[in-house]
């Protein structure tokens, strides 16, 4: 089949389901069918995307494919259509893998829902995957942007699952106000730009255009600044750790591999629009450093499993967004990939967790591995490549960012600050994985663990899956590298660089203090010193600001505008009004209310009329 | 000379017409007076047309017969209306609009 084929395939297949889905209740009320359908969609969907995959990895698909949209003056303002290279199609297999993993996953998972719960949660996963894959294919950033709020609307049907919970519904309102706050920064750039360049995409005709305008900097500034709320980068990640209020296979999907990876795909996409950007890149790796460093603190003190695991996916998006600041395509699209396996693995290895003991706190589990030694094994898996211990994917993907944005700071010395945030942060990472593993899988059982057991074939073969990708993935970089079109970056198994030796040293150490705090008991008194500390970060600080900005600027507003409402706008109106129903009084005393006498006024009306215009005629007028 | 006693004909129809809506305080008979002006103008489209050159202005009047029967439906409604509130149809009744 021809590339273009199987990508409409890997597109439309789950739209078809989620389609029938919607329309046809019934069959969505009937749970297991719907969720059948639904993972023949994602299968579908995954087949004909590693189809492609071998197809440019054996050969090379470039297609551009585009259909007019929005005609005007017989030109098209707009095309919708298809771009596949080695990019999109690498996170078509990337998007569809994990969301077959997260479906079969959730077959099981999700058993003790009604029927018609369980079909609307299929159909919403059904509906994420079309739209998702919709916004990988995109070639233009029109067609992007309108996937981009679809999963945004997917991402809020998904953490609302459980809308009957008021701190779900809480959750799913507040990412959906977040993420939308900072999509005004995206079509404002697409606006921007379509003005300046005529069009949405981002070839070397439409960079050139920007620049020449002057509106590279600020067209690349508004985009970054939907890729912060998207992708959940320092300070607008506040709403990504309540998302983890969805059912765990969401968080893992959507919330971890591929919804919050958007944002970074926006970048890579866009690079060349970036790369023009002198101003922004070094402001991008610098947000990039402080949320990863950030975002791992906040992920130490955290006593939800889910918690943890969200602040780290803020940390390692963190990772990417530094090293696209830096000039890196490769270090911020790989490091996408692996992540997406490995966070996803994680995601799921805790809702394994979650669905024996009903839990998400830490201190409910310890002493899993007596229980569940798969799981325990998958986590474990899933942390060491997290943490970048070589061998394992996110080790490659890691140290290539590290590298590149230890070469940037020989161009501007601003880089120093994403390359310390990002090797310091190496070693929390570390640190809280540790603990989470030493904590939970490890140590004294809990009277909830005692009833926990493994799971079916539907949970157990996705984590394995899952797990072998996590370990293998990374091996794959320089076939990824050649795919991507980059061409400087030579893979070797045995890449150990002072930098790559450096981060390992920091992984290492903070498992070894993982080990040394919550093992071996040492350090008692440095851990009630830093508790304060832990309750400040654990509190919120940064959404407490975001409340307050809300609070006084936001409402501040609102009563400005409300009062201006009130007593300008309609004080005019009424001001009006009044003084009409006014006049209308005064003159009312002329009034008879005779008809007779008013018949008589018509009369000497017409009759006057009739005078002035003999007259008028006689003088000769017109 | 003829067409003079005929337009005559439709003048003094007209200022009858007149007299009576001023003078009527019965409103039917103000109802019949704006009629007789009504059909005063009638006559005078009938009598153009006549003398001048097809019959636009005949077909022209008998749209205009119809909308004053409609309008003659809406007044006698007005005239029922002010006799139900009232229980007379004087038209000094309905003043309200004086102080």
């Amino acid at each position: 089949m021809t590339p273009l084929i199987l990508a409409l395939i890997a597109v439309f297949a789950p739209l078809i389901v989620a389609t029938l889905l919607v329309i046809v209740r019934p069959l969505r009320n009937t749970g297991k069918p719907a969720a059948g359908l639904s993972v023949i969609g994602a299968v579908a969907s995954l087949v004909a995307s590693l189809a492609l995959f071998w197809q440019s990895v054996t050969g090379h698909v470039d297609v551009l494919q585009e259909v007019m949209w929005l005609p005007e003056g017989g030109y098209p303002m707009a095309t919708i259509g298809v771009q596949l290279d080695g990019i999109s199609v690498s996170m078509l297999v990337v998007v569809s893998l994990v969301a077959t993993c997260v479906q079969v996953f959730s077959l099981e998972y999700m058993d003790s829902e009604t029927d018609a719960d369980y079909g609307r949660y299929f159909t919403w996963q059904s509906l994420f995957l079309f739209t998702m894959q919709g916004l990988v294919v995109s070639p233009n950033l029109l067609q992007l942007f309108i996937c981009w709020e679809l999963v945004g609307l997917c991402s809020y049907l998904l953490i609302g699952f459980y809308w009957q919970k008021p701190s779900a519904a809480r959750a799913a309102v507040k990412a959906f106000w977040i993420t939308k706050f900072a999509d005004m920064g995206l079509l404002l750039g697409l606006i921007v730009q379509y003005v300046h360049t005529g069009g949405f995409g981002w070839d070397d005709t439409i960079v050139a255009g920007l620049a020449s305008a002057g509106m590279v900097n600020v067209v690349a500034a508004m985009y970054f600044f939907a890729v912060m709320g998207k992708s959940a980068q320092f300070p607008l990640h506040v709403w990504l750790p309540d998302a983890m209020e969805g059912p765990t296979p969401v968080s893992a999907l959507l919330h971890a591999a591929t919804m919050v990876a958007a944002g970074v795909y926006l970048i890579v996409r866009a690079y060349p629009i970036f790369l023009a950007a002198e101003q922004v890149m070094p402001v991008m790796a610098c947000i990039g450093g402080v949320t990863a460093f950030l975002a791992a603190c906040m992920a130490i003190v955290q006593t939800d499993i889910k918690k943890v695991l969200a602040y780290s996916t803020c940390s390692q998006l963190g990772y990417m967004v530094a090293a696209l600041g830096g000039g890196s395509l490769m270090g911020g699209y790989f490091h996408l990939t692996t992540h997406a396996f490995f966070k996803a693995l994680l995601f799921l290895a805790a809702g394994s967790v979650i669905h024996a003991i009903h839990s998400n706190e830490i201190s409910d589990m310890g002493g899993l591995w007596n229980r569940m030694k798969l799981t325990t094994v998958v986590f474990v898996i899933g942390s060491l490549a997290l943490a970048g211990i070589p061998l394992l994917s996110g080790f490659y993907s890691k140290d290539l960012i590290l590298e590149s944005l230890y070469e940037a700071t020989h161009h501007d010395p601003i880089y120093w600050i994403p390359f310390i945030a990002c090797t310091v942060t190496a070693g929390l990472t570390a640190y809280y994985m540790g603990r989470v593993i030493l904590l939970a899988f490890f140590g004294e059982e809990s009277e909830k663990v005692s009833h926990a057991h493994e799971h079916g074939l539907a949970m157990s073969g996705p984590l394995v899956l899952l797990a072998t990708l996590a370990v293998f993935a990374g091996f794959g970089g320089g076939q990824l590298g050649h795919l991507y079109g980059v061409h400087d970056y030579h893979f070797s198994v045995l890449h150990v660089t002072p930098v790559g030796g450096l981060a390992f040293l920091m992984a290492l150490s903070g498992f070894g203090g993982a080990y040394a705090l919550h093992t071996a008991g040492m350090g008692e008194g440095l851990k009630t010193s830093l508790v304060p500390l832990g309750d400040f970060i654990k509190s919120g600080p940064v959404d407490r600001i975001w409340v307050a900005i809300y609070r006084q600027v936001l409402h501040g507003v609102a009563d400005a505008l409300g009062w201006f409402d009130r007593y300008i706008i309609d004080g005019l109106i009424n001001a009006f009004g009044a003084w009409c129903l006014n006049f209308g009084e005064q003159i009312r005393g002329m009034q008879t209310g005779r008809i007779n006498d008013y018949m008589h006024v018509v009369l000497m009306a017409i009759l006057i009329l009739a005078a002035v215009s003999q007259v008028w005629l006689r003088m000769g007028g017109a | 000379m003829e067409l003079q006693i005929l337009l005559s004909i439709a003048a003094i129809l007209f200022c009858v017409g007149i007299y009576g809506v001023i003078s009527r305080r019965n409103a039917i008979g103000v109802l019949l007076s704006l009629e007789l002006m009504a059909n005063a103008v009638n006559l005078n489209l009938v009598i153009f047309a006549r003398y001048g050159d097809g019959a636009v202005g005949q077909a022209f009047t008998l749209f205009a017969i119809a909308l004053t029967v409609a309008e003659v439906v809406v007044g006698l409604a007005l005239v029922v209306l002010l006799y139900r509130t009232r229980h007379d149809v004087l038209t000094e009744l309905a003043s309200d609009l004086k102080r």
